[in-house]
């Protein structure tokens, strides 16, 4: 069955879409940018982090991009003031929960908090910040989990358990004490359902997972690799 | 028993259960709600069937729900047969005897009757008692249930809820009955959507559209939920709901199935619940066992199931996808919505979810049709809603009322208002996710759209009242660390958001809050609400936002005063006492030093901090009295008679020369900046007494003829002896300070010449022009306004009053004038428009008036003064009022009535408020509020123009002695910190070393009050009529205080 074409206005723009798309597929579609964090393509958006927040026409809501399903008609505002304001805001936030120290991290200069910042063009942050105390799991031969620099995106979880199968990782606890463990909240190392395949290092927007082995700047992450994958596998999100 | 097919059975069990409910016996009921049985109603039902077994009596004893009634709990309804329901209320378990034992003769226990019910619209049913006992108030003839309409609670209080038969009896399952032999789901529908039900679960989405996504949704299964996961603080309404009539809610859902053609219901219940959890398991098995539930229901092939999920108790679970997801075995974490439950929820299947009260709901609606539903409420939320009106209120419990009824009547006529005359702040409703609401907007109808206006939501119903003794902040900060706690941590906003917020709102209240925090806070809540995955995080700032908005003034308290009015944020109080007095005294530390026998100490501690401390202890309205913490045990110490005695025994002994250069030796040296004040009343004074101690040159001027204002010209002589006064402005004057009396500023002394010869200005000038009203015959000779009366008298001037004096007024003046005259022989009536629990006068001051032989006449207002021929009064008229509507103070408003009434009189005295006369400010640069008094900064008090400062009685409108003084003192501090550009407050104020340890075992003995002179004694005379504490009294008392200034104790 063909599916079913809408047109929809994104900042003014008049574009087509695909029914089924969501805001963000359908603007990515259309070479429009707006700036994501949680989400990876191929993975089941979440909308966790918040910087997908868009502004629709008719309601003084706003949505995120990534889950929200187009309509046809819809007039979608991705860029605005308040919209800045709050993804700002919302990547304040991102640092003061946990400890980001770039000059110490193997993501330093290919880290998307990073580069989302510096878009931002944020130099400071008005909040206090959390020092929380936080382990680093070195238990896995090959690889490292830093909980000082997760952001609690999820892109592992959902690598892991949809790409993957292996449904290694899991996010326990609530609120601002949620983390990510493997398996039943045991060392990395001791996951027995954990096949080291390291999509989740890949998958990771910071330096959160990563190869042992690299210094500080030196950790690249591929996830231009787990996107291409899904779409050669043809698994559906 | 077999299962109900036909119905010849049905009418069978009716009949059965009826018998049941209104057997030819004497029926007892005991309400053994969760709140029933928390207030001993166990152990009253246990001594109800032993009294019953030992004495063999043919009554029938029953367990019910909850009337609604929580503050009258244990609630019991007895019943002779043919006569009215009657509701017991506060029974003790002592009481069942004497119940039983008048029941068997007839009787009732008239002394614990509470109302009764003569017919009763089950809705589905009525049910007719008879009629009788007129002593005892109709149901809803009592405060607390007027107005109330039970839709959803027509069953609670008045059948078993472990007993279908008894359901069935008031109309249960009929409803059921009649859908499933109308046989077409889709007209049931239309009714439910013509009734313009909406969710009562707090986000209000009309429940007729839900169920028609539902019903055209294409599935092999569908899921039909209700969420009775209850989380909100002060919420209770579903558990009342479901402990008292738990086959409503399982018709409901039943119903429900039909018309959108499931065959699974779930109901998930927090495990928190056990009462609820039990009766709803006992409910779900009868309903089986009856053939009601389960396969071939009553016997029209309807299959439907209820399956019972307890929750483990996390508040996010209330969201529905959160919920589905804690049913599916998941971590209860919501997902983005589309898609809608209606179209994907459990399993991926088409789900409803209602919540509990909803459900109650629908068999009314099927019963009497969606016109009699709409009949009822606001045009656009119709029905009722029922509430839980909890907090600082007298009357809590369970309220049902239309929707849209206003605000004002929760509280004032249903709540009967503050506890014990408290002050009612605000009213949060809908739990965490609800908003703050000020006094000044109950006139707000309760509906969704009205709600949401002011900020707030009605949310599922709880309505939590705060009095004077919340602090805002704080609430603020407990709601937020409650969501923050309860935040499932998926999106950011909400997770990280709300941890700052906390953090902020913490800091605040600990005294470490700054300006640049609250506009942070506000953009940070702004941001979680418009940025959050659900509704946890989407609704979590609201109580931040609506205190942001509504009491913005006790934010800025926090940060820049660093005080918290209430007393709750601890880090900003010394003691309760302590934040509770104007002139914040350390009074622990005097307390203390005294009990140490170091009364110099003491005296230097007092002055320091109080400069008036003989006239204050005698005339203050000490509120330090209601924040003792004492008062829990036995009575609040008697601070301000500690204090008048340790400046008595100095100001009045030849230690005063000696204690005084102590307090002149603490003078700072002189900085060369001359400070003008006008007016020498107690906020003058302070002001002087503390700039001149900082240095400064000072010069008052007064337009009387000696310093003390008030106090030395409208205190009677009884009250404030003038001895006592004069030392206080003689220590002034010896610290340097300059009067100039008999001089008006503005009038003899303009503004821009003062402000050419000084630095600085201060006004504090009292409020000496009558609030005068125009009525006939107040121009006659004999008719006095009050101040000018106290003034003359204290002047020695005679004032002819003649034998019978009226007074208008229930102020403090009116009381004075009231016993000024009874002192010179005069029969004196009071007229006050108010009840007397309405007077603002000092209540020891209105009981003394009585004792003395004043009369008192209440709500009457003065209609008009008649003379004789020669122009004197000869008599008053007064207008008879009745009370009307709670204004903003939580008052009732006086109405005038027709009824006219005369007494003769020979002269009238007014004291009905006074004003500042502001002549002297025209043309002076000050700008003036529109309520007519001086305009000046909160903090700094200074006015639109710069150096002049104001303060006391010429800011606020007449108050009282130590809130002037509380101005001055203020006022010297900002004077003094501008003019040299530092805070040097700390400088002049002494330290002492002084015993930290609070007393292992608090003094058994009882409060110390000053002896009083005998009336007959007092009214001849101007003799004081308080006599203070001698030295053993005062030691007694300084022993009484439990020393709460001590935050961390030394445990030997």
């Amino acid at each position: 069955m063909p599916q079913k074409k809408l047109s929809v206005r994104i900042d003014g723009e008049l574009i087509s879409a695909v029914e089924g798309q969501t805001i963000l597929q359908a603007a990515r579609a259309n070479g429009k940018r707006i700036p994501t964090l949680c989400d990876l393509e191929g993975l089941t958006p979440v909308g966790a982090c918040r910087l997908c927040i868009v502004e629709i026409s008719g309601t003084d809501r706003l949505f995120p991009a990534c889950t929200t399903p187009v309509q046809d008609g819809m007039s979608v505002t991705t860029v605005s003031p308040k919209l800045t304001q709050y993804r700002r805001v919302s990547l304040e936030l991102l640092f003061v929960e946990r400890n980001h120290v770039c000059s110490a991290c193997v993501s330093n200069g290919h880290c998307e908090l990073q580069a989302m910042a510096t878009e931002m063009g944020i130099s400071t942050v008005r909040f206090a910040y959390n020092y929380p105390k936080l382990a680093v799991d070195l238990s896995h031969p090959r690889y490292v989990l830093d909980q000082n620099r997760c952001i609690l995106c999820t892109r592992c979880v959902r690598v892991c358990a949809e790409l993957e199968g292996a449904h290694v990782w899991e996010v326990t606890s609530r609120g601002i004490h949620s983390r990510i463990v493997g398996d039943l909240n045991q060392k990395w190392g001791d996951a027995k359902g954990c096949t080291s395949c390291g999509k989740c290092v890949q998958a990771c927007p910071t330096g959160a997972l990563a190869e042992k082995g690299w210094a500080v700047e030196e950790m690249v992450k591929k996830n231009d690799n787990i996107s291409s994958l899904v779409r050669r596998r043809g698994v559906q999100a | 028993m077999p299962r109900i097919q036909d119905i010849g059975a049905f009418t069978a069990v009716r009949e059965s259960g009826m018998a049941k409910l209104v057997p030819q016996v004497p029926r007892i009921a005991v309400g053994m709600g969760t709140c029933g049985r928390g207030n001993g109603a166990e152990g009253l039902y246990r001594a109800f069937a032993e009294t019953i077994d030992r004495s063999g009596m043919n009554v029938v004893l029953a367990s019910v729900g909850c009337f609604g009634a929580c503050f009258q709990e244990p609630l019991v309804n007895i019943r002779l047969p043919g006569l009215p329901l009657i509701i017991l209320h506060r029974v003790q378990s002592n009481d069942a005897v004497r119940i039983l034992h008048e029941l068997s003769r007839g009787n009732i226990t008239n002394d614990l009757a509470y109302c009764k019910v003569e017919e009763w619209d089950h809705i589905t049913a009525k049910l007719k008692y008879g009629r009788g006992y007129p002593e005892i108030p109709l149901w809803n003839d009592v405060p607390f249930f007027k107005g109330q309409k039970k839709i959803v609670l027509r069953n609670c209080g008045f059948i078993n809820p472990d007993d279908i038969e008894e359901y069935i009896a008031v109309g249960g399952y009929q409803a059921l009955y009649k859908v499933l032999i109308d046989g077409r789901p889709e007209n049931i529908l239309e009714q439910i959507k013509a009734s313009k039900l909406r969710g009562r679960g707090g986000a209000g989405y009309l429940t007729g559209n839900k169920w028609e996504f539902m019903a055209k949704a294409k599935s092999d299964q569908k899921y039909i939920i209700c969420n009775a996961d209850e989380g909100d603080p002060g919420a209770y309404m579903n558990r009342n709901e479901i402990e008292s009539d738990p086959h409503s809610l399982i018709e409901g859902m039943i119903i429900g199935g039909y018309v959108m053609g499931a065959t699974e219901g779930i109901i998930y219940i927090r495990a928190e619940y056990p009462l609820a959890v039990h009766r709803l398991n006992r409910a779900i098995e009868q309903a089986r066992e009856h053939g009601v539930l389960g396969d071939n229901i009553l016997g029209r092939g309807f299959k439907f199931n209820i399956e019972l999920v307890e929750g483990a108790g996390a508040f996010v679970c209330g969201e529905e996808t959160a919920l589905i997801a804690s049913l599916e075995g998941c971590a209860g974490r919501p997902r983005p919505r589309p898609p809608f439950p209606a179209h994907k929820g459990l399993w991926g299947k088409p789900t409803n979810i209602n919540n509990v009260e909803t459900w109650y709901n629908i068999s009314p609606i099927v019963t009497l049709g969606p016109a009699w539903f709409t009949e009822t409420g606001s045009p656009k939320s119709s029905g009722t809603k029922v509430f839980s009106l909890v907090g600082k209120i007298s009357s809590t419990g369970l309220v049902e009322m239309p929707l849209g009824t206003p605000l004002r009547t929760f509280i004032y006529d249903i709540g009967e208002g503050g506890v014990n005359g408290h002050q009612i702040k605000a009213v949060q409703t809908g739990g965490p996710s609800g908003g703050c609401i000020p006094p000044e907007m109950f006139d707000t109808p309760v509906d969704y759209e009205s709600l949401a206006q002011l900020g707030s939501i009605m949310g599922s119903g709880g309505m939590v009242v705060m009095d004077d003794d919340n602090c805002m902040v704080d609430v603020a900060r407990y709601f937020i660390e409650f969501t923050h706690s309860e935040s499932c941590g998926k999106c950011l906003p909400c997770r990280v958001g709300l941890n700052k917020s906390l953090r902020i709102l913490s800091r605040i209240t600990e005294g470490a809050g700054t300006v640049h925090h609250l506009g942070l806070l506000d953009e940070l809540s702004r941001y979680i609400r418009e940025c959050s995955l659900c509704g946890l995080g989407q609704t979590a700032p609201n109580p931040v936002l609506t205190t942001l908005r509504h009491f913005h003034h006790e934010f800025e308290d926090h940060i820049v005063a660093r005080r918290c009015q209430a007393g709750v944020c601890e880090e900003l109080a010394l003691s309760p006492c302590e934040n509770s007095c104007p002139l914040h005294m350390n009074i622990p530390r005097f307390l203390q030093l005294y009990k140490e026998n170091r009364l110099d100490d003491a005296f230097v501690s007092v002055i320091m901090e109080n400069p008036l401390p003989a006239s204050t202890g005698r005339v203050c309205q000490h509120p330090c009295d209601s924040r003792c913490r004492r008062q829990t045990l036995d009575e609040p110490v008697n601070m301000r008679e500690v204090h008048r005695f340790i400046a008595d025994s100095v100001f009045f002994s030849d230690r005063y020369e000696e204690v005084l250069k102590r307090v002149l030796s603490r003078k700072l040296e002189p900085t060369g900046r001359k400070i003008a004040i006008s007016g020498a009343g107690p906020a003058g004074l302070t002001a002087a007494f503390y700039l001149a101690m900082l240095g400064h040159e000072v010069t008052v001027y007064d337009s009387k003829s000696e310093a003390g204002g008030m106090l030395r010209f409208a205190l009677p002589e009884y009250r404030l002896p003038k001895a006592a006064l004069r030392r206080e402005i003689e220590l002034i004057e010896r610290l340097g300070v300059k009067f100039i009396f008999n001089t008006r500023v503005g009038f003899d002394v303009p503004l821009n010449e003062l402000a050419d010869r000084f630095d600085s200005v201060f006004i504090s000038i009292g409020t000496w022009r009558e609030s005068w009203v125009y009525q006939p015959g107040t121009e006659l000779k004999g008719v006095y306004p009050a101040l000018l009366f106290l003034e003359a008298v204290s002047k020695g001037e005679r004032v002819p009053i003649g034998k019978n004096v009226a007074i208008i007024g229930g102020g403090n003046a009116a009381i004075d004038s009231a016993r000024t005259a009874l002192r010179r022989g005069a029969e004196v009536t009071v007229f006050y428009r108010r009840e007397h629990k309405d007077m603002p006068a000092i209540e020891e001051e209105t009981q003394a008036a009585k004792d003395e032989g004043a009369q008192f006449v209440f709500l009457a207002a003065p209609h008009r003064v008649i003379g004789d021929k020669a122009g004197n009064v000869k008599a008053l008229e007064i207008v008879k009022t009745t009370l009307g509507e709670y204004d903003a103070s939580g008052r009732r408003k006086p109405v005038a009535s027709d009824e006219i009434r005369r007494y003769e009189c020979d002269s009238v005295i007014f004291a009905i408020g006074e004003s500042v006369d502001f002549d002297f400010a025209r043309a002076s640069g000050l700008s003036l509020k529109p309520s007519g008094t001086i305009d000046v900064d909160r903090f700094s008090l200074e006015s639109s123009r710069s150096g002049f400062y104001a303060g006391g009685d010429v800011i606020t409108g007449a108050s009282n002695v130590s809130n002037a003084m509380a101005y001055g003192k203020q006022a010297a501090r900002n004077i003094d910190m501008k003019l040299m550009e530092s805070d040097r407050w700390g400088e002049i104020l002494p330290d002492f070393e002084f015993g930290q340890d609070p007393p292992e075992v608090p003094s058994p003995n009882h409060r110390n009050n000053g002896q009083m002179l005998a009336p007959v004694v007092r009214v001849r005379s101007n003799a004081e009529v308080v006599m203070g504490l001698s030295h053993e009294e005062t030691l007694d008392e300084t022993c009484r205080c439990l020393r709460c200034d001590v935050k961390v104790a030394n445990v030997s």
